[in-house]
């Protein structure tokens, strides 16, 4: 009881509120704007808190962390442009319902799934963070590589309709994976001698351009001189009725699990937690082919499933010393700072620190409903307003300034942009670009889990599936390759059976 | 082409502005390694320590990927007026280069001061049938190709620094290149390799709590932290030493007397009480080589490490 | 062209792009090697079948590239020209320009409301990357005065 009162002491403390409310409102800021990711923002902001409370520094942590990635979805309802790589999977019908002007409802959909999956995440850690973070001790190499491979199978849901096209898109992002030094065995693979593509293809360089210059273009052929009317854009009236609510509720439920679940892997981010989660909402949903159409299930699957990662992937970082992904290990390297040893002693010896934390991971997912719903549709909405002529070279400056500052060189520019070049006419081929960023995404960690997996089995295959975990995952694979051709099959016998 | 005389012009103008106001306006520091990691970290502390030494604001630069190749190669294109310099860890400059082809070597760099340095360690879990660094060793040779390590990645420093013991030994035994020492620390604790091979901070906890067996450092003297690791110098491996430190360096060509100013702010600031407070608390030791001294450290690393990466067939 | 001759295109192409990347994977030594070959060579084989499938029964039904080929190309034109004046100009001077000549270019002839805009919307891209991220940007041939 004492602890708990020391935890609300400090929380509530003025700068801790402040931390976590100004926090938060840059953190959505940052995530709309394409290029600009939680990361940058927290590492450039971090040193500045070195000589404050460490929950201050903890707090503008968690606001950043989880307001950005509802604010990733901004831009991608809006415009189409991913503003996180997260995001992708809140383009697919986000965007559609946009263009039936139903933007204000799609953003608050995702705003309460950002929220909903936010608060489940930090739950999560609160009541099981050092019990989870023990069972992903048990995941090696051989499980990632299924958990790849469980990724890869859900392409089956985002192919669209020419499964051929599907399967191509999916195999050229494997082979852009490819691209740079190979971890493995350091030889260079495709860098045709070039220092920069060493480091690999830059996957927010890649998806700025694949999603967001297509667009652009489409927004230039249209030359619209006039600008949507606010009343077009149907920002007032945008209430989530019960019935809505009740219905996203198995949505929200799904895809905080999967979020959290992917979040506590070291290594799999929100962008994975994302398809996953769409493409789960997509098999289970009665009328799978609304979907890329404009379903809000769509939205808040998406949405849902990348906020509940955040938390989630804390919980090994806090509970083992372990940082599962770069905003862990900027967490680590600020407890480090302010003299504090993370590992798993941390939860002991520091209980009111990560209580505290933990705290403001769930304060600052509940503060999205607040900064994110406001923001939103007051601010970043009226964009919409400006005639589109106007919006084409202010995207494009928005992606060149985003992109630049990712790894500070000019050539990610020509990438960004020969990348969306080639985006626009792959789309006007009815060529999916979903799987390509897929590909991209889950390759590199497929190929190094399965030779590491390789290497420690002296080259036995079969301990890919002997495995107890492995071999669990694996079953899941096929079960989700095979779902959705068992459901065609039997819906086609159903077909011929009524008149 | 034109870019490349924009920049000579930009060369010619930026060095004839006089130095006696060294800093006038914000360095920039290249972190050829990702945010939050221990390079990061500890440049993001020395800057804002360095930040009122000097009197200037610090912006930090990730430029990660390609074993710290990529943040270098791209550091060679920073001008030389002092207000771009690079934090790094030995490996990118001593190590990459033997892999792969680099647009640098050793003496591409005004050498500045080292800042810290460390050991790397291997440990094992506590069942392993080995209670010293010397039974260590002899249950290794005993059974070649039996046990894995985790190691931070392919011919990465951490690598060299195992191989060179296990070469003067005639071990054999499998690398298992991880992303870095969490994820390999991952590994170990799930029992999915033998060996933890990395850093020493990561792994600390767990030494501490009996949880991983620390039998070996690969710096010549032990480390404090970890009594039950020997050093090379006691198993007879004393030139087998391989550390991994950090350092600042600046591009080639930069003014003398900004260098001095630089060495001197870097002096106070690592000897700081704040400094070595934080580094004692990721298991790392001031360490302050500056100038041409740091030059021929770095040379010689270099050479030491091109015999090993030879003789494993890494070489480029 | 007809949605059956691109796709047929679109096959050749990749079933090219697959080949190329296989044979350039021939030169990396071991399993480094073997997955980009095999990756290589599927892509080649599932661009094949998509200009076989294609040939044998793609539609034969018109479908545009482009909806409107002249605003398609000014708009590629200058984007391209921006991001080659961003290193010459520097970021904030080659922005603006775009920002101002973009909208002419496609159409909209409302100076006043175009400078007005491309202003406001400079100013807020400065405060926050320049202003509040301190973020270093490109600055062309300005930075030596």
């Amino acid at each position: 009881m004492d602890l708990l009162t020391q935890i609300a002491g400090s929380v509530f403390s003025l700068g801790s509120v402040a931390a976590m409310l100004g926090a938060s409102l840059l953190g959505v800021l940052i995530g709309a704007l394409p290029g600009l990711n939680p990361v940058m923002a927290i590492a450039l902001l971090l040193p500045l808190t070195y000589s404050m409370e460490p929950l201050i520094a903890l707090g503008m942590v968690a606001g950043i962390y989880n307001g950005s990635m509802y604010g990733g979805a901004i831009p991608a309802i809006l415009m189409r442009i991913p503003g996180t790589p997260a995001a992708i999977a809140t383009t697919f019908d986000g965007f559609p319902m946009t263009q039936r002007g139903e933007a204000a409802r799609a953003l608050k959909i995702a705003c309460w799934s950002s929220a909903i999956g936010g608060t489940a995440s930090a739950l999560a850690l609160m009541t099981m963070g050092p019990l989870l973070a023990r069972a992903t001790l048990h995941f090696g190499p051989a499980e990632y590589f299924w958990i790849a491979m469980f990724g890869m199978a859900s392409i089956g849901v985002l192919v669209g309709d020419d499964a051929l096209k599907g399967l191509m898109a999916a195999v050229l992002g494997l082979l852009l994976g490819t691209v740079g030094l190979d971890n493995l065995s350091g030889i260079p693979r495709y860098t045709f001698g070039e220092p920069w593509l060493l480091g690999g293809l830059d996957l927010v360089v890649i998806l700025v351009g694949l999603y967001a210059l297509p667009p652009v273009i489409a927004l230039a052929e249209q030359a619209d001189l006039k600008g949507l009317s606010a009343a077009a854009l149907k920002l007032g009236r945008a209430r989530l009725g019960w019935a809505e609510i009740r219905g996203l509720i198995p949505t929200w439920l799904r895809s905080s699990f999967i979020g959290i679940g992917v979040g506590i892997l070291p290594g799999a981010g929100g962008n994975i937690a994302a398809f996953l989660s769409y493409s789960a909402a997509k098999s289970a949903s009665p009328d799978p082919d609304s979907f890329g159409k404009g379903n809000p299930q769509g939205v808040a699957a998406a949405e849902c499933g990348n906020n509940a990662d955040n938390a989630a992937s804390m919980i090994p970082a806090l509970a083992l010393g372990i940082p599962g992904n770069v905003v862990a290990a900027l967490v680590l390297g600020a407890l480090l700072i302010h003299g504090l040893q993370p590992g798993p002693q941390l939860f002991h010896q520091n209980p009111a620190l990560v209580g505290g934390f933990m705290a403001q991971m769930l304060i600052t997912s509940l503060l999205i409903l607040l900064v994110g719903g406001a923001a939103a549709t007051r601010v970043f909405a009226q964009v919409q307003r400006l005639p589109g002529v106007l919006m084409v070279p202010m995207i494009l400056v928005l992606m060149a300034v985003g992109v630049y500052v990712i790894n500070g060189r000019v050539v990610d520019l020509w990438v960004m942009f020969a990348a969306g070049l080639a985006g626009y006419v792959l789309e006007k081929l009815a060529f999916p670009l979903a799987p390509v960023v897929l590909g991209l995404i889950l390759g590199p960690m497929a190929e190094q889990s399965v030779r590491r997996a390789l290497l420690i089995s002296r080259g036995d295959a079969t301990e890919l599936l002997t495995r107890p975990i492995s071999a669990v995952i694996a079953v899941a694979t096929l079960a989700l390759i095979l779902w959705p051709i068992l459901r065609a099959w039997q819906r086609r016998r159903h077909g011929a059976k009524a008149p | 082409m034109k870019t490349l005389m924009l920049g000579a012009a930009a060369l010619v103008l930026g060095t004839t502005v006089a130095q006696a106001d060294y800093p006038e306006r914000p360095i920039e520091i290249t972190v050829p390694a990702p945010a939050g990691g221990g390079t990061d970290t500890s440049a993001r502390m020395l800057a804002t320590l360095l930040e009122g030494e000097l009197g200037t604001s610090i912006a930090i630069l990730n430029a990660a990927g390609g074993g710290g190749s990529v943040g270098v190669t791209q550091f060679m294109q920073a001008r030389n007026d002092g207000y771009s310099l690079l934090a790094t860890w030995n490996s990118p400059i001593t190590t990459v280069p033997q892999m792969q082809p680099t647009a640098y070597a050793p003496d591409s760099f005004v050498p500045v001061a080292s800042t810290s340095q460390t050991a790397y360690t291997l440990c094992v879990a506590p069942a392993f049938p080995a209670e010293t660094g010397e039974e260590f060793l002899a249950e290794l040779a005993a059974n070649p190709g039996r046990y894995t390590y985790g190691n931070d990645g392919i011919g990465g420093t951490m690598q060299l620094a195992a191989e060179r013991i296990f070469q003067a030994r005639g071990i054999e035994t499998i690398a298992v290149p991880f992303g870095g020492a969490g994820e390999t620390l991952q590994n170990f604790l799930g029992g999915h390799v033998d060996i933890y091979g990395g850093s020493i901070s990561p792994v600390l906890p767990y030494a501490q709590s009996g949880e991983a067996k620390c039998l070996i450092v690969t710096s010549a003297a032990a480390v404090p932290a970890l009594p039950q690791a020997s050093g090379l110098e006691a198993l007879g491996l004393g030139d087998k030493e391989t550390l991994l430190w950090r350092m600042v360096l600046a591009p080639a060509g930069t003014d003398q007397a900004i260098v001095d100013r630089l060495i001197a702010a870097l002096e106070t600031t690592v000897n700081s009480p704040q400094y070595t407070e934080f580094l004692a608390g990721v298991g790392e030791v001031p360490n302050v080589v500056t100038g041409p001294a740091l030059g021929e450290r770095l040379q010689g690393e270099f050479d030491a490490l091109a015999e090993v990466a030879q003789s494993l067939g890494l070489a480029q | 062209m007809t949605a059956r001759g691109q796709d047929m295109i679109l096959g050749l192409l990749f079933a090219g792009l697959g080949l190329a990347a296989a044979w350039q994977a021939t030169g990396y030594r071991g399993a480094s090697g073997t997955y980009p070959q095999v990756l290589g060579l599927s892509l080649a084989g599932l661009g094949l079948l998509l200009a076989l499938k294609s040939l044998w029964r793609g539609a034969r039904v018109p479908r545009p590239l482009v909806d409107h080929p002249g605003r398609v190309a000014v708009t590629v034109a200058i984007g391209a020209g921006y991001l080659a004046l961003v290193p010459v100009l520097g970021f904030y001077a080659a922005s603006a320009l775009v920002a101002v000549v973009l909208p002419v270019a496609l159409g909209f002839r409302r100076p006043l409301y175009t400078l007005l805009a491309a202003a406001g919307f400079m100013a807020v891209v400065w405060l926050v990357f320049t202003g509040l991220l301190a973020k270093p940007l490109p600055t062309g041939f300005w930075s030596g005065w």
